[in-house]
């Protein structure tokens, strides 16, 4: 196989901020009862072979480097490679959300040059996918392009994600938000080392805009190629795509695609017991984690890790994050409630499905 | 290498003959249980809580998949540069070699490892053990009394004790008597195979132990007993929490039962104890639209689509649409077909009951139906 280094950013901000992504940066963000977001691009790069791995920090770090630390979990222990935590700017000053600010990865440059690989993945961490990266390497090298773009029909419009104009087989431009049916760029691209640093010395005037906004100019005499991705990839950006995406996995078959053995998304391991369901409880169509206790009704639903739902509540189409207690005969529908809430006895919490409530974060963190 | 005050050897290289089926392929302590957990990491965590760090395991039976799944002992954070897991296996000298021959024995052979270490006492413990204990408060006892040999205790019903090791006791707690699995037992105060010697004395009497022919090499059939007649001081040290030895497979599914209900006896969900497991890592479990749970444990990676009543499902186990899983422990990637029916059973890794096919019965006079790690039931179709 040919051989990578990853950089994954993480250092962007979100569109639409809400309350889960005022005390913690949206690669961070809980996903899918036990996992953070960053989750999935970090073990498909370590999935495919990549052993190197930069990780571009935002300025709230801490939930983020709190979750990666323990680099075992994430086979980057190593001697030689391994996890490098990278300084980020705050914020780009572009006219979207930088992605790939062309100042931070100037900034940190050191990591190209010191590479052995002569290949870099570079990527965002903001859509679940459990994309096969060894396939993409190989299809880069062989087509011989500059660039290679991975990126999927959109199902859905959405206005954080970036269009790619596609012409002939190649990548002819690109434009901000993406409407149904477009080609929505999947913020993860593969490139030489060398025409990495070549792009940067280019740019380098220009090191407040993203990479590819900066390249656009030049698509026409690149040689910049899409990879089509066929299997899921949900892009989560906004309160809105995280309910739904979050949901999507409510469907049957869909936790198993994504979660296959062969390519296994890490997380941070957490010495909790199983789930437990008591006398009474009635679950249905519904993901539940580690160390939940439940002894109420459950439909619907995504519960993170340390739930308690005590007798008589009732959970409907709502995700419950980590360490959160429901009360008895508490009623939450079309809700979601951040970490570390205690829902009193008896409380009513109601959104709608076109407006989801959201709860913030409780005191403790 | 430094001096620790205190290190633990780690006898599991036991074949828990009598859970049949279970451990044909891997030793007692790697059996898993409670859903995400294996028998050692209860033993693994309660000496990683009570702050040792240096760990001798002593394996001789299946050793391969027990091996696997220490690793270097992070899981449990026992990868201490100076300490953390060794894993101790039988092994030949230039005299030639033999499997270990008795509890005492595996620790006589290992008398190098102590000696590294130095420690002014040892730790023996078993690996097929399930209990949250601190170690700690055992070993202050054993120092505030400077005993020379300290075995914990618990009280079992006196119907129970002829399968113990079982003390007497004087009136300031020191042992007067000691009898191995005796027919009339004199006392319920049962052993449960967790020492703390002083490692002078440990190192002498299995040095005696071990050029005595006729000895078994066992602590409690020999060590003890030798230890009282020479008058040292042997200390008993009450126990007052869960301890259970799952010996046979009747009390492999009794101990799992017992975590189920609400803040039960044997409590895994009682803050400020963790048991550290190295699990791996899987998504949280699937409820379907028609699945139905009550009174279970269920652990990451599972579904459910059929029933599920009064059971443990352990990691990516699965039960189809109309399937019913009743009084029962699904082992790790144990699967229940459609329509299939599992009643006080206990399935065992990787086995399949194909559709249809029923095991076990609700008759509380029949055995725990078992089915082994890699079988596969066949339906009725």
């Amino acid at each position: 196989m040919e051989r990578a280094i990853g950089i994954i950013t993480t250092n962007y901000s979100s569109v639409n901020p809400s309350e889960l992504t005022a005390s913690r940066p949206p690669a961070s963000v809980p996903v899918l009862g036990r996992f953070r977001m960053v989750d999935f691009m970090l073990s498909s790069m370590v999935n495919s072979g990549i052993r190197t791995v930069g990780m571009i920090l935002p300025y709230k770090y801490r939930s983020l480097v709190d979750h990666i630390s323990r680099l075992k979990d994430w086979s980057l222990d190593r001697k030689q490679g391994g996890l490098f935590f990278l300084p980020g700017t705050a914020f780009g000053s572009t006219s979207f959300e930088a992605r790939f600010l062309i100042r931070d990865l100037l900034d940190n440059e050191v990591i190209l040059e010191k590479a052995h690989e002569p290949y870099v993945v570079l990527a965002a961490a903001n859509i679940i996918m459990n994309i096969d990266l060894g396939e993409v390497i190989e299809a880069h090298a062989a087509s011989g392009a500059e660039v290679t773009m991975v990126c999927t029909e959109a199902k859905e419009a959405d206005k954080a994600l970036l269009t790619l104009k596609i012409d002939d087989g190649h990548v002819r431009g690109i434009k901000f938000g993406v409407e149904e049916h477009d080609v929505a760029f999947l913020d993860c691209c593969v490139m030489s080392v060398d025409s990495l640093r070549g792009f940067l010395a280019a740019y380098k005037a220009e090191d407040y805009l993203d990479l590819f906004e900066a390249m656009e100019r030049d698509m026409g005499r690149l040689d910049v190629r899409p990879y089509f991705y066929e299997g899921e990839a949900l892009p989560v950006f906004s309160l809105e795509t995280y309910y739904k995406n979050n949901m999507k996995f409510l469907d049957e078959g869909m936790l198993q695609e994504m979660f296959n053995n062969d390519r296994p998304i890490q997380t941070k391991a957490q010495d909790i017991p199983p789930a437990k369901y008591e006398q009474g409880s009635k679950v249905k169509r519904s993901i539940v984690s580690g160390g939940c206790q439940i002894a109420g009704t459950v439909e619907d639903s995504l519960l993170s890790r340390l739930v308690i739902v005590e007798p008589g509540a009732v959970v409907r189409r709502s995700i419950i994050l980590q360490s959160c207690v429901i009360g008895a005969g508490a009623h939450i529908e079309d809700a979601i409630i951040d970490k570390d809430n205690v829902i009193p006895a008896g409380t009513e919490l109601k959104g709608t499905p076109e407006a989801i409530f959201l709860y913030g974060k409780g005191s403790i963190s | 290498m430094g001096k620790k005050e205190c290190i633990a050897m780690l006898l599991a290289g036991g074949q828990g003959s009598r859970l049949g089926a279970l451990t044909r392929s891997i030793a007692k302590p790697g059996v898993s249980f409670g859903g995400k957990f294996r028998i050692i990491d209860f033993s693994l965590s309660n000496c990683a809580n009570s702050e040792i760090d240096t760990v001798g395991v002593l394996t001789q039976y299946r050793p391969y998949q027990l091996h696997n799944y220490i690793g270097s002992g992070a899981a449990w954070n026992l990868d201490a540069r100076d300490g953390g897991i060794s894993i101790l296996p039988p092994y030949a000298t230039e005299s030639g070699g033999s499997w270990y021959a008795g509890t005492a024995d595996a620790i006589y052979r290992n008398l190098d490892y102590i000696a590294a270490h130095n420690p002014e006492y040892v730790l023996i413990l078993s690996g097929d053990h399930l209990y949250r204990m601190d170690y700690r408060k055992m070993l202050e006892d054993h120092i505030a009394h400077d005993a020379d040999l300290t075995v914990s205790y618990l009280t079992v019903p006196w119907e129970e004790a002829h399968r113990f090791g079982i003390l007497l006791t004087d009136e300031n707690g020191y042992i007067t008597e000691f009898a191995e699995k005796s027919p009339n037992p004199r006392s319920n105060q049962a052993s449960m195979g967790v020492y703390i010697f002083s490692a002078h004395v440990l190192i002498e009497a299995l040095v005696a132990d071990a050029a005595n022919p006729e000895s078994e090499h066992d602590f409690g059939k020999n060590i003890i007993p030798m230890l009282l007649a020479d008058g040292r001081r042997l200390l008993a040290h009450h126990f007052d929490g869960f301890w259970k030895d799952v010996g046979t497979i009747a009390s492999f599914h009794e101990t799992n039962m017992q975590l189920l209900g609400h803040e039960p006896e044997f409590d895994l969900y009682k803050p400020g104890w963790p048991i550290m497991s190295n699990s791996p890592t899987r998504p949280p479990h699937y409820v379907g639209p028609n699945g139905q749970v009550e009174n279970a444990i269920v652990a990451n990676g599972s579904m459910v689509l059929g029933t599920v009543k009064h059971s443990i499902l352990s990691t990516d186990a699965y039960v189809a649409e109309d399937a019913e899983v009743i009084d029962s422990v699904l082992l790790p990637r144990a699967r229940v077909e459609a329509g299939a029916r599992v009643v006080r059973a206990i399935i065992g890794e990787d086995s399949v009951v194909q559709e249809g096919a029923v095991v076990g019965t609700g008759d509380a006079t029949k055995d725990i139906a078992v089915v082994g790690n890699m079988v596969v039931i066949e339906g009725s179709r």
